[in-house]
């Protein structure tokens, strides 16, 4: 799996950044074990970080990129580091806010894999031989819902054809070691989790990826089916990938605008941020993915290109579609019982959060610069805690400090329910420097589940003190 | 072979400039004028011998620095070179813009008006191509992950789950080409097998030389073909040189430059081998980068020789009266002794030159014979190379001032001495009387008009014609009468004769006209009358 999220902490709301960043040498790479700044950065001291993000990592395998140029996929302005936890995309170069949104990568149609959403199933670039049994397969799978087995079919396929790209990009893709979906996950890790829902969801989808397998790539069939996927292992990697890596867009291609689920070469590479830089763009006069960067979007060398790979959606859908989980995602929902509310209109104002529900962000203009507390955690909660807000009815500030105390004692029971605490969860993952992939994310989520909890209260604390003025 | 009349411009350059016998400084005039003299002069073995010197292999021509004798102030000398500066664009004077120097074009527009796409394409192409080579070998679909760098060992050597352990992906294992190994049952399966690496071949001989560096012969002798007889000119196929026939003015034909001249007459001579006729491009600046190096040889050799053994010792090759000992030593040693540095010592040999010896070592003698090729030509291909003589360009231009020139060419008819005699003959001249004669026969001529217009005044119209109506009748009547009275000695002849007769006594007409003054004798006077 790719690195997963991108910490919003390190985004710089007033740090400054020390430019330029030094080449990193090969002796880095075994050093970064100490790639716990980067995961856990709620515990370091939010000091000036002194480098830029990419100034730790490693330049990817020349290879990498050399193997799309000669297929006319281009890079613009970036490169391709690795890390411990995976690939990332950062900046090579300073980029001025423009009026445009600029184009860092396009990636030509040929290299892509993708499938249409709905029947008819067309194929771009069509892999797949006349007659291949590997269509029936895709045939037989629900058309709503099998989108991942399709995807995963046709990776496969790729894996096997001749001269395809794929069977050279896929020695770039993580290996099922590496990879941190839920899907490779043993029962332990499941269990580690300590949420019973994403739980038996991740079992169901094992259950259903090992039935599909047996079902057809049972022992009878012929050898150009069975040689895709000797072993479910392979299978169930496959359609991780498939999971993970998917980018379901609405392109055009000739005259025709359909949905389609695409597996995109580099484009995949490229982290998840709920603040993202970039966003992906059809092209259809040339039929090229382009990642661009936001228009007005100030980059600077060494930041971290992202995207936002689902809006709206809470961290226990990441980790069953992607396998990692965030701290700080602003769509995260805590469900509280009982009828205790806080007034709305001040909490945001306490917090200078502006925008619509939809869209709540951090209004730094309003704020003292220094103020780094508020991330997207504060925001999920402002989405999340139960909230009144009835026209211009001032809050009552005893009976706010109340529901506040209410909230927070609520909070502090969640954060009993669950077996370990956050700090014996930090110490587990610092144990444990070699776990499996899943194993770290399952105690990651859980992590940060408890660091969201903790947050609210933190934020209601906060609350509570400023709102008196 | 030098050419001679840039040697000569720099002669008479070199000989202004110098003022004083500061020329201590080793110009490199001096190397153009001895080099046409020495080929004079010397023995061309001795040339030959300075030539062999320096390695024929070396051919790396050192543009030949002006070197000072102090070598402090260096660096604000202009290294001039035989060679056009190639330039490809230049700041043109007119736009302000760089402009190509070979023909100009429309502008290209910018990016605004470039058609949809084009931009991306362009932006596609300019980018630069990934450098670095990569030390990973790929598995073409075999062992996904393989290339990404592994920051943790990996878990499914100590960790072993029959979930996660997955055989084809064991990324330790993952290095080694060999996958037959790892996976056994596969080989029963798979029967397709890949070759992956490509057979060796075995070179030998010419190929293994080349292969491995060893002195080899430029082409493969087993590939290689005998030279053939050089074709004429019309048989080669790259000669697409024009007729002169077709063209109707000689002044078309392509103009000589001066190194096909050269080589021409060369060829002619039997001094280099050309391919054809007329030498080729190829041939051309073969010859001028030989002529360069050449050049570049000698005047290295000329320098090198003045380094070695100084300049008093150089230059007393010109003067023969100086016969004190000149080398190295010899001027130090005069040096502490009297305080003349090389300079003044060098000025008090020159006053030992003669002008003779002046003029050789600059190389203006004009007695001496000297033999470059440009002497040897024929005058019709110095001709076409530096044109004539700017003041008498062909023989005919010679004038000489006691010459009485002949215009007459062979129409040239000669002038008739008698005119007068001649036109009267051929009748296109009459004598005086002859014309006063002509002009008195005229005069009798416009009586007798008169006597016409009588008979016509006598005339009455009768109407014929009824068609022309009252109106023309009246205008008859009125024309009538005034032709009548046109004349009224015409209209009445009774008065005429009345008025003749008394003047007249008895007079023929003829003598009657002799008589009279002009014809206004013979007009009635009216007024007498009444």
């Amino acid at each position: 799996m790719a690195q997963l999220w991108k910490n919003l902490q390190q985004q710089p709301k007033c740090n400054t950044r020390n430019r330029p960043i030094r080449s990193p040498k090969a002796a880095l790479a075994t050093d970064e074990e100490t790639s716990a700044d980067l995961s856990f950065p709620l515990f370091q001291p939010s000091s000036l970080p002194q480098h830029t993000p990419a100034s730790k990592l490693e330049l990817a395998d020349p290879d990498f990129y050399k193997i799309g140029y000669v297929r006319s996929m281009r890079a613009y302005g970036i490169e391709f580091r690795e890390g411990s936890d995976g690939f990332g995309v950062y900046a090579s170069k300073d980029v001025e806010p423009l009026r445009r949104a600029r184009v860092i990568m396009e990636i030509p149609l040929e290299l892509m894999l993708t499938i249409s959403q709905k029947l008819p199933w067309m194929f771009f670039p069509d892999i797949i031989p006349l007659g291949h049994p590997i269509f029936d397969i895709i045939n037989s799978t629900n058309p709503e819902k099998d989108w991942d087995l399709r995807l995963a079919c046709l990776l496969l396929q790729a894996f096997d054809c001749k001269d395809n790209f794929w069977q050279l990009y896929g020695d770039f893709l993580p290996s099922a070691d590496e990879c941190s979906s839920l899907l490779l996950a043993t029962e332990e890790d499941l269990l580690e989790l300590q949420d019973q829902n994403l739980a038996s969801t991740m079992r169901e989808q094992q259950k259903r990826a090992l039935e599909f397998w047996e079902k057809n790539w049972h022992s009878a069939v012929p050898l150009k089916i069975k040689r895709l996927a000797q072993e479910p292992e392979r299978f169930i990697w496959a359609l991780s990938m498939a999971q993970s890596r998917c980018i379901n867009k609405q392109i055009r291609i000739g005259a025709l605008v359909q949905d389609a689920n695409m597996l995109v070469p580099y484009a995949d590479m490229l982290n998840h941020s709920f603040q993202p830089n970039c966003f992906f763009h059809w092209r259809f006069k040339d039929r090229m993915l382009e990642v661009m960067i936001n228009a007005g979007q100030r980059i600077r060398k060494g930041d971290e290109m992202t995207v936002n790979y689902m809006v709206g959606q809470k961290n226990n859908f990441f980790m069953q579609r992607y396998g990692f989980s965030s701290p700080v995602n602003p769509w995260d929902v805590i469900h509280f019982s009982g009828s205790t509310q806080i007034h709305l209109n001040s909490f945001l104002s306490v917090f200078n959060i502006s925008g619509l529900p939809e869209e709540y962000y951090h209004n730094s203009k309003l704020s003292n610069d220094g103020d780094s507390f508020v991330d997207g955690a504060v925001i999920a909660a402002a989405r999340t805690l139960p909230t009144w807000s009835d026209g211009d009815i001032p809050p009552i500030p005893s009976m706010e400090r109340k529901a506040v105390k209410e909230l927070q004692e609520e909070c502090q029971q969640m954060l009993a329910e669950f077996p370990t605490t956050a700090g014996q969860d930090q110490q587990i993952l610092e144990a444990m420097p070699e776990a499996r992939r899943t194993l770290e994310a399952a105690v990651k989520y859980r992590l940060h589940r408890k660091l969201f909890i903790e947050k609210i209260i933190q934020a209601l604390d906060i609350y509570q003190e400023r709102i008196l003025f | 072979m030098a050419s001679v009349s840039p040697a000569w411009l720099y002669q008479d350059g070199g000989l202004r400039s110098m003022d004083s016998v500061d020329g201590v400084v080793a110009k490199r005039l001096y190397f153009n004028n001895l080099k046409i003299s020495f080929a004079g002069s010397f023995p061309a073995s001795v040339w030959k011998f300075k030539v062999g010197i320096t390695s024929p292999l070396k051919r790396s021509p050192l543009l030949p620095c002006i070197k000072c004798e102090n070598s402090d102030k260096d660096g604000s000398f202009e290294h001039v070179s035989v060679e056009r500066a190639p330039y490809h664009s230049y700041m043109d004077s007119t736009s302000g813009q760089l402009e190509p120097a070979s023909g100009a074009r429309a502008s290209i527009p910018g990016q605004d008006y470039w058609p949809e796409g084009t931009a991306s394409r362009v932006r596609a192409a300019r980018a630069p191509e990934p450098t670095g080579i990569s030390t990973g070998v790929s598995s073409f679909g075999k062992n996904p992950g393989s290339r990404r760098k592994k920051y943790k060992s990996s878990p499914s050597a100590t960790y072993e789950s029959s979930e996660t352990n997955v055989v084809v992906n064991d990324p330790v294992e993952a290095e080694t080409p060999d996958d037959a190994s790892e996976e056994p049952k596969d080989l029963l399966s798979e029967y397709v097998v890949y070759q992956t690496e490509p057979e060796k071949e075995e070179l030998t001989g010419y190929e293994l030389d080349k292969k491995l560096g060893r002195p080899h012969p430029f082409v493969d002798p087993k590939a290689k073909k005998p030279i053939e007889e050089p074709l004429t000119s019309e048989e080669l196929w790259w000669n697409w040189r024009k007729p002169d026939k077709e063209q109707w003015s000689r002044w078309q034909r392509r103009r000589p430059d001066v190194e096909t001249v050269f080589l021409k007459a060369m060829a002619e001579t039997g001094e280099v081998t050309l391919y054809g006729d007329h030498p080729t491009m190829t041939e051309c600046s073969l010859y001028r980068a030989r002529r360069h190096i050449y050049k570049e040889e000698r005047l290295q050799a000329e320098q090198e020789k003045l380094e070695k053994i100084g300049p008093m010792a150089y230059y007393s090759e010109w003067v023969k009266a100086w016969k004190r000992d000149t080398s190295r030593e010899a001027v130090q040693k005069h040096f502490e002794e009297t305080g003349e540095d090389e300079n003044t010592q060098l000025i008090e040999m020159f006053m030992h030159q003669t002008d003779r010896e002046y003029r050789i070592m600059m190389g203006t003698d004009i007695r001496i014979r000297r033999d470059p090729l440009a002497m040897r030509m024929r005058e019709d291909q110095i001709k076409q190379i530096w044109g004539g003589d700017p003041v008498y360009p062909t023989v005919n231009y010679i004038q000489d001032p006691n010459e009485v020139i002949d215009y007459r060419g062979p129409d040239f008819h000669e002038p008739t001495p008698n005119m007068l005699p001649y036109l009267k003959e051929h009748g296109k001249i009459i004598s005086r009387e002859e014309l006063e004669k002509i002009l008195a026969k005229e005069k009798t001529e416009e009586l007798e008009l008169t006597d016409m217009d009588e008979a016509m005044a006598q005339a009455v119209d009768i109407g014929e014609n009824d068609d022309e109506g009252e109106d023309s009748e009246v205008d008859g009547d009125n024309e009538e009468k005034i032709t009548r009275n046109w004349s009224v000695l015409k209209s009445n002849p009774e008065l005429q004769k009345s008025k003749g007769k008394p003047k007249k006594n008895n007079m023929s007409l003829d003598e009657a006209i002799d008589d009279s003054e002009n014809i206004t004798d013979f007009l009635l006077d009216f007024e007498e009358d009444e």
